[in-house]
């Protein structure tokens, strides 16, 4: 058998390219238009500049964000809900105070990511538009029905952000789409979210599987709506559909939970790779869809 | 008891603040003119034939100078074959996967990397074995062309044992093997009332340094001299190592050992002889720095070993017989630690009985080195799981079977040689009397986890070697202290402190140099826990050399005898008198200026060591297991370590935590993974994953000083013995809090929740 060679561990390196620094949305989108697929935009840096340095990443032109002022900053919405600029810092999500108070789940997610240092380089909309099916902000954003604004050629429009994944790595958009903003509808009383994340390690790591659920309460105290996300168990972030059909309605209950969990797991096709095997990606969707469920109640409730 | 001044006291270390500001000069901040980058083309095979090599386009790249394949090389003898370091390039076959065939040679770092992807090479794949069981079966194929005799030089640094290995005779992937045996095992286990048997698996793991390995090369055709900037443990086994190879004499050849980011055994000798003849052909400076993925693919990690192990016990808590296969997987070159393992498996207890087979196995992995007392956690983890286990179905405390048991001065080690004076029972003590297994039922677990505490011990026999070293008396009374040894843990720090002890002076009168391999007196790799040990001796003996130097001077100056001297407080009297007696700074002024009448005070100190003082350790770990996640979680820590005199117990303390911390990498995270065709798969540090500040419990340390019969002020090597029993330790941790045993390090949650039967 002869088999020609597979160039691997060849000391993988940054190779030259150009660089743009645009002051505006539109600014950004003409240079990604007039550059094609060569381009690659630069957010905070923490997911591209490792890929162009380690894993093959070689665009012909960087486009970067920093000088863009407008993808920065969270707000209020007239409707009650949040706008988050696609620049918005992790580390500034996290500590955000509606974010925590009403959308706990999101500032769990970017709360964990990587390290202290990755959260005050690593942006929102970096998170989202790289595509890990590990992303930490995607579960929490998917279960809040957020939608994302993104910025073109043709204009702008919105899209759901569970909608905005294909593949791992690969998103939906446009070439010369730009993501500018995150919108998550306002949150009804009664409701608690959560997101939980397994790692080896306490920090430094990448979510094996990852978690999150929001519970909305009826006057009753039953579930009047429940939404779970699965991150790093199927090529996208999924939502666990009869998991979540499963639980409206009904009363909240041990078993409840249980048996959300064991239809979560059934909602995924994880991989066996060097992070885990299948089985136990399987497995802990399980327990960790029952425990997410456990404290997005107890949040509902208080 | 004596008191003194400066040794045994905290001393932070002289060069931390260099390093801490990013200050330090590492051999990859050497920059030479004319200097040519060199990257390595690596195999993307774990066994192959080499087909062909086509460089044309590469070679043709801008910025290219000359690419080197197997071809352009000197051919060495047979008989070194078997060594690693002679294998610089792959010829015919590769034999693991990441091996180097192809070295390109550019005046930038990125064009040597952009060649690298025009090189078109050509492989034919060879049936490849990977497992040591597998790679022993008598249908296996084999790992690789047969080695002839083993080198076994670079092992006999880090420890130094007196048995020889059998090498075998017909073609097999295993290489050598070791026996020991004593009383009669069957008769043993007849008497036994707990016999356990299990086989145990730890993984391949890295050292871990912060620093990939670099080396800078440089020949100078006219003076036929060779000078090398390397961070390596080991300078002058470097030079003798490149001599040797090369043919060229020791006087010209110059190691520069640079300022090391971490070794743990594995910064010996890797790149440095690739370098060396990289420079001679091109006759301009090589520069060749891993990457963090070359130094995961392709340095030399600590090998997997598997080992099955029957061990027996009385009622009344005596160990009755041990009987054990241990088998270490050497990847494609000969170098595991096989006599270290069989001595140490056996080495902790009294077993009047026992039967110790340890074998060398080689496959298609990349080669091991050494690592902090290598192969030592690997057989550690089984005695250790075991005796536990052995308590356990007695009902009786491990901690005292392991004090009755526990070998002291004078018991035999498997291989027959006799421990000297040894503090393992006093570290067991240590650790009896800690908080953490004093109280160790006391403390609730967080609810929904279950808490255990687990001990373990282990023990390093230390490595020996001649050393030599060189104290100068400067002009202004400051003492220039020369060595040969590259400082990886904090030895010159040390080694000051004895020349301030010996001449009492202030510790910043004294200078401590790590010289060259021109420059400095001779000594050993900075390896096996021998360093303050040896040089530290040889330190001691050139400062006293020093003193009755300067006494006689004295004694001229003040007419009187050198018994009627008096050394006090930097000056030197005829019995306390003032009117007679002459400082130390005049002292270092009379015999170095201008017209001076005496001779200048230049120190020696040569030693040779031969008893070696084994260091041991006992830790106690503190878990909680999350049943339902398999996760384990490090609550509290405590090292007892034998140190026989702490000359710096600020750096001993900080050995103990660092090994210790590794001991727990080791238990709960540290794994090479490959893919089935060999390949390493977590080539980063994200996926090798070493525990971070998070991860790690506080670590509490208590220093116990056994003197040892020949350390300096009875110092014994402090260096290795902490990482040993971490794996263990957690592993009885693990059973203590959940009551299931995992068998295989490290402990994954994914491991202890199929023990769990839950996956």
């Amino acid at each position: 058998m002869r088999v020609r060679i597979r160039v691997r561990y060849n000391a993988p390196h940054m190779r030259r390219f150009d660089y743009f620094a645009p002051t505006s949305v539109e600014e950004a989108v003409s240079l990604l238009q007039e550059r094609g697929d060569g381009a690659r935009l630069l957010a905070g840096g923490t997911d591209l500049l490792v890929q162009m340095k380690e894993a093959g990443v070689h665009p012909s032109a960087v486009v970067s964000l920093h000088a863009v002022d407008e993808l920065r900053g969270i707000s209020d919405e007239s409707d009650g809900g949040l706008r988050i600029g696609a620049r918005t810092l992790m580390n500034d999500v996290a500590a955000h105070e509606t974010v925590r108070g009403a959308y706990t789940a999101l500032a769990e997610g970017a709360g964990v990511l990587g390290s202290t240092q990755t959260r005050n380089m690593a942006t929102i909309g970096g998170n989202i538009a790289n595509a890990a099916p590990s992303a930490d902000t995607a579960p929490p954003l998917a279960v809040f029905d957020a939608e994302a604004e993104i910025a073109g050629p043709g204009g702008t429009r919105t899209l759901p952000v569970i909608e905005l994944f294909s593949g791992p790595g690969s998103t939906t958009l446009e070439t010369a789409e730009v993501i500018t903003a995150f919108r998550l509808p306002a949150v009804p009383d009664h409701t608690g979210s959560a997101y939980q994340r397994h790692t080896p390690r306490k920090t430094m790591d990448i979510a094996t599987v990852g978690v999150s659920v929001k519970l909305t309460l009826a006057d009753d105290g039953s579930i009047g709506d429940a939404a779970i996300c699965l991150g790093a168990v199927a090529p996208t972030v999924i939502r666990a559909g009869e998991a979540e059909r499963a639980l409206a309605g009904e009363t909240p209950s041990d078993e409840l939970f249980a048996s959300a969990g064991e239809l979560a797991q059934a909602a995924a096709s994880p991989i066996s790779d060097v992070r885990g095997s299948a089985e136990f990606r399987r497995y802990l969707i399980g327990v960790m869809t029952r425990r997410c469920l456990g404290i997005a109640l107890e949040r509902a409730q208080a | 008891m004596t008191t003194y001044t400066t040794v045994g006291k905290p001393i932070p270390r002289v060069e931390g603040t260099h390093k801490v500001t990013g200050n330090s000069t590492y051999a990859a901040d050497v920059q030479l003119p004319g200097m040519l980058h060199c990257k390595l083309l690596r195999s993307p095979y774990a066994h192959a034939k080499i087909v062909s090599i086509d460089t044309t386009k590469a070679a043709a790249h801008a910025g290219v100078e000359r690419i080197v394949t197997a071809d352009d090389l000197p051919e060495f003898e047979a008989r070194y074959m078997s060594n690693r370091a002679y294998n610089l390039l792959a010829g015919e076959e590769v034999v693991f996967h990441g091996q180097p065939v192809a070295a390109v040679l550019a005046t930038d770092a990125t064009a040597a990397e952009e060649a690298l992807e025009l090189i078109d090479a050509v492989y034919e794949e060879l049936p490849a074995v990977f497992d040591p069981l597998d790679a022993m079966r008598d249908d296996a194929p084999p790992a690789r062309a047969p080695v002839g005799e083993i080198d076994r030089s670079e092992s006999k640094g880090h420890v130094t044992v007196e048995v020889e290995e059998e090498q075998s005779d017909k073609p097999s992937n295993v290489v050598s093997q070791t026996k020991f045996s004593r009383g009669d095992v069957e008769a043993g286990f007849a008497e036994s009332d707990v016999v356990v048997e299990r086989t145990w698996r730890s993984a391949m793991m890295h050292q871990g340094y912060i620093e990939p390995h670099a080396t800078v090369a440089s020949y100078d055709p006219i003076s036929e001299e060779l000078t090398i900037w390397t961070a390596t443990q080991g300078q002058f086994f470097v030079r003798d190592q490149i001599s040797r190879m090369l043919r060229i004499p020791e006087t010209k050849i110059r190691v520069i050992g640079t300022e090391l980011g971490g070794g743990f055994g594995g910064k010996i000798f890797l790149t440095q002889s690739l370098a060396a003849v990289l420079t001679r052909i091109t006759s301009r400076p090589v520069k060749l720095v891993f990457s963090r993925s070359d130094d995961l693919v392709g340095a030399n990690p600590a090998g997997q070993c598997v080992v099955d192990l029957k061990t027996g016990m009385k009622n009344d808590g005596t160990v009755t017989a041990l009987q054990t296969k241990v088998i270490y997987n050497s990847g494609a070159y000969p170098g595991a630690p096989v006599v270290i393992g069989a001595i140490l498996i056996g080495g902790y207890y009294k077993f009047p009985n026992l039967e110790i087979e340890a074998c060398e196995v080689l496959t298609n992995k990349v080669s091991v080195g050494a690592i902090r007392a290598p192969g030592a956690h690997n057989v550690t983890l089984a005695i250790e799981s075991q005796m536990d286990m052995m308590a356990r179905e007695l009902e009786r405390d491990p901690l005292d079977v392991r004090m009755q048991n526990a070998v002291e001065a004078g018991d035999e080690m498997p291989s027959k040689a006799v421990y000297s004076s040894i503090g393992l029972k006093e570290c067991l003590k240590a650790v009896q009397d800690s908080e953490i297994w004093r109280d160790r039922n006391e403390r609730p677990a967080t609810p929904g986890k279950r808490r255990g505490v687990g001990i373990a011990v282990g023990g390093w026999l230390g490595g020996l070697q001649p050393a030599g070293a060189h104290v100068e008396l400067n002009g202004d009374g400051t003492l220039n202290v020369i060595v040969g040894s590259n400082d990886i843990t904090g030895t010159n720090t040390s080694f000051a402190q004895i020349v301030a002890e010996e001449l009492a002076v202030p510790l910043d009168m004294v200078n401590v140099v790590t010289g060259d391999t021109k420059t400095a007196p001779f000594a050993g790799m900075s390896a096996g826990s021998k360093t303050l040990f040896t040089v530290g001796r040889a330190v001691k003996a050139a400062a006293e050399d020093v003193r009755s130097q300067l006494l006689g001077v004295a004694a001229e100056r003040l007419q009187a005898k050198v018994e009627e001297l008096e050394w006090k407080d930097g000056v030197i009297s005829v019995g306390g008198d003032a009117e007679k007696s002459i400082k130390f700074r005049q002292l270092a002024g009379i015999t170095t200026g201008f017209g001076a009448q005496y001779p200048p005070v230049i120190g020696r100190g040569a030693i040779s060591a031969r008893q070696q003082a084994p260091g041991f350790t006992a830790q106690v770990a503190e878990v909680e297991v999350d049943e339902e996640t398999g996760e384990v979680t490090l609550l509290r820590w405590g090292i007892a370590q034998d140190a026989g005199f702490a000359i710096n117990p600020l750096s001993v303390a900080g050995q103990m935590q660092g090994g210790a911390t590794q001991g727990m990498g080791i238990a709960l995270w540290e794994e090479m993974l490959h893919d089935e065709g060999g390949r390493l798969i977590n080539d980063g540090l994200l996926d090798y994953r070493m525990p971070t500040a998070l991860d790690v419990p506080n670590i509490e340390t208590y220093i116990v000083e056994v003197p040892s019969e020949d350390g300096p002020y009875g110092a014994r090597g402090v260096g290795e013995p902490s990482i040993i029993p971490g794996a263990a330790a957690v592993g009885n941790a693990i059973e203590d809090a959940i009551g299931v045993r995992v068998a295989e390090a490290p402990f994954t949650p994914e491991r202890i929740l199929r023990a769990m039967g839950k996956i």
